[in-house]
């Protein structure tokens, strides 16, 4: 498990720096090492890369570190909400915070709703109040119809809700057309332009979510074998369902309020950790996003590179990438255990 | 040790269980039996916290609604009947999770040396020893169902609710688990609840019996005052004596 976690790291940072590394101009890693190093330490660095400190210190480093730190927010925030509703296929969209999300969105881009206090930041912050709104609406409302807040439940309430909120994010743009491009870009997600103000924002709330999720990590474990089990060793379902729900909401909400709608990430990264690394939650929080991160690392770099100069929208890539890889690893493996017996 | 005073569990307001009271004395086991529908698995629910109920249960003379969940979970522990495997977890790592509330690390949940010699202690009582690696989703239903007891018996609970534990087991697994349980309640001064739809081993589990028909409890007592021909053709519907003593004469016929 050792060697596979310190490969997992290596191959992270390589793709990491490849990222960095890749576009209309070519830099080699040693330079973009030697910038990164005179910007954080001040050491000195050869004349001849002066003229590349700015495309990777301003532009390629803020947008590879904000795919990676969007790419783990979402895949862990997947991974909770499988083991939690006990669903292969469950993420925070299941529970309507991307419908939520692109509501806030729509408010700020059709209707020109600005913040006065925090103009530049309207659209990630009504975003994320709206996404994360949503789900929490959905929580409660969930509870309030049936106490035990049972699976099923969660996830009707959450699909009813996200059908109720898309609708009027539907109706909105259907009478204000001229924005109506705008929003769709938006929800096609995308990491260009953020620069270093975003990840300020993002890194500490990524950071801290993972760590407190990884804290709960057993209870995520006894969740898996479902509701009644884990209840009967022990864990306090209620109020941990409460809080792993809302914190990995906290989690989506925040990366696609500043990224745009990147969904399919938040599906398939947990799966690819478990197959590799098994399904402990000690391990699949953590390197989920690790996984999550560098994957989005690579939708990036195609997204922004294979037709250059244009962008291709990064919601899908991940898909276009992720959809293939994901049959490889799953099916393989699976064929090759029915081989096998 | 247990006592449940005119307790009515239900679903969507209507009782499953109706008005039941009896109590078991530390120590002492009992087996509960049925047809199915009966109300058995719902009563076993109620007596671990998992569903709310109307009336009174008591642990050792306090009121469970006034206890916390964690202090209720220390006390009782419930084997559920299988349901699907979703992830793929080793047999250790699975029997580690019925340690959830004794590992004192609280941030990662590092099980300690003391937990550790527990679970493999218990699995090598469950006779898992080399299976301990194995993912559980690889097990038989049998394997799979010994690994979920020994997950219930590393808790530690001073009452073990066992809802259906033989099932999936072949006969010698059956059997010795019956044993097994009879002396880990008598040794660890324990009380096992067992609901089992075996006859025969309801009554090898333990001397008292407490038959339930249509959520009420038709009798309760020593299996040798309380079971008669005419009561279980009453509750199965069937004549099980007469079923119980042809399968003898098969057996008696088979004789060498």
């Amino acid at each position: 498990m050792k060697v596979k976690i310190i490969i997992a790291i290596c191959a992270s940072l390589v793709v990491l720096i490849i990222g960095i590394a890749l576009g209309s101009v070519n830099i080699p890693p040693g330079e973009i090492l030697a910038i990164i190093r005179y910007r954080l330490t001040g050491v000195e660095f050869a004349e001849s890369i002066n003229n590349s400190t700015a495309i990777v210190w301003n532009i390629r480093l803020p947008r590879a570190l904000l795919a990676f730190i969007a790419g783990s927010a979402l895949s862990v925030s997947g991974a909770v909400m499988q083991s939690v509703l006990r669903n292969p296929l469950a993420s925070s969209f299941t529970l309507g915070v991307s419908s939520g999300a692109s509501l806030g969105a729509g408010i700020v881009i059709l209707l020109g709703v600005t913040l006065p206090v925090a103009a530049l930041f309207t659209l990630p912050l009504l975003g994320f109040a709206f996404g994360i709104g949503t789900i929490f609406l959905v929580v409660a409302f969930a509870s309030r119809v049936d106490s035990q807040m049972d699976n099923n439940t969660i996830i009707l309430t959450g699909m009813i809700f996200s059908l109720f909120v898309n609708a009027i994010t539907t109706l909105m743009s259907a009478l204000a057309r001229q924005h109506i491009q705008q929003l769709v870009l938006w929800q096609m997600g995308s990491f260009s332009m953020r620069g270093w103000e975003a990840i300020y924002i993002l890194a500490p709330v990524a950071v801290a979510g993972v760590i407190f999720i990884t804290h709960f990590n057993r209870e995520l474990d006894m969740m898996t074998f479902g509701e009644q089990q884990a209840k009967s060793m022990g864990v306090n379902l209620k109020r941990v369902k409460w809080i792993l729900l809302v914190s990995s909401a906290a989690l989506t909400g925040s990366a696609i309020a500043f990224v745009g709608v990147i969904g399919f990430i938040d599906l398939f990264a947990p799966h690819i950790v478990r197959r590799i690394f098994g399904s402990s939650h000690r391990y699949v929080i953590p390197l989920s996003a690790l996984f999550g991160g560098t994957f989005m690392v690579i939708c990036d770099l195609v997204a922004r590179t294979i037709i250059a100069p244009r962008d291709l929208p990064v919601g899908a890539v991940t898909a276009l990438l992720g959809a293939p890889f994901f049959a490889y690893i799953y099916f393989s493996k699976r064929a090759k255990k029915a081989q096998a017996r | 040790m247990l006592t449940l005073k005119n307790v009515s569990v239900g679903y969507t307001g209507e009782d499953v269980v109706k008005n039941v009271t009896f109590s078991v004395a530390r120590n002492e086991n009992l087996s509960i039996i049925g047809p199915n529908g009966c109300g058995k698995t719902t009563l076993l629910k109620a007596v671990a916290n998992l569903m709310p109920f109307k009336g009174e249960i008591e642990v050792s003379g306090k009121p469970v609604h006034k206890m916390s969940h964690r202090e209720v979970t220390l006390k009782i522990a419930l084997l559920s009947q299988l349901s699907g495997i979703y992830f793929s977890y080793s047999v250790f790592d699975t029997v580690m999770m019925g340690r959830y509330l004794h590992i004192k690390d609280k941030f990662l949940g590092l099980p300690s040396e003391e937990d550790r010699a527990i679970v493999l202690k218990t699995l090598e009582a469950m006779d898992l020893s080399k299976e301990k690696d194995r993912s559980i989703t690889t097990l038989s239903g049998g394997q799979l169902q010994r690994v979920f007891l020994a997950r219930t018996l590393v808790q530690e609970p001073e009452i073990i609710l066992l809802d259906e534990p033989t099932n999936h087991l072949d006969l010698k697994y059956q059997i010795e688990l019956i044993e097994f349980l009879k002396q880990w309640a008598q040794h660890g001064n324990r009380t096992v609840i067992g609901v089992l739809h075996d006859i025969n081993l309801a009554m090898k589990l333990s001397d008292n019996i407490l038959v339930m028909k249509d959520g009420e409890i038709q009798v309760h007592g020593k299996v040798s005052a309380v079971v008669s021909d005419t009561l279980l053709k009453q509750v199965y519907d069937i004549d099980v004596a007469r079923y119980m003593r042809e399968s003898l004469k098969i057996w008696e016929d088979l004789r060498p």
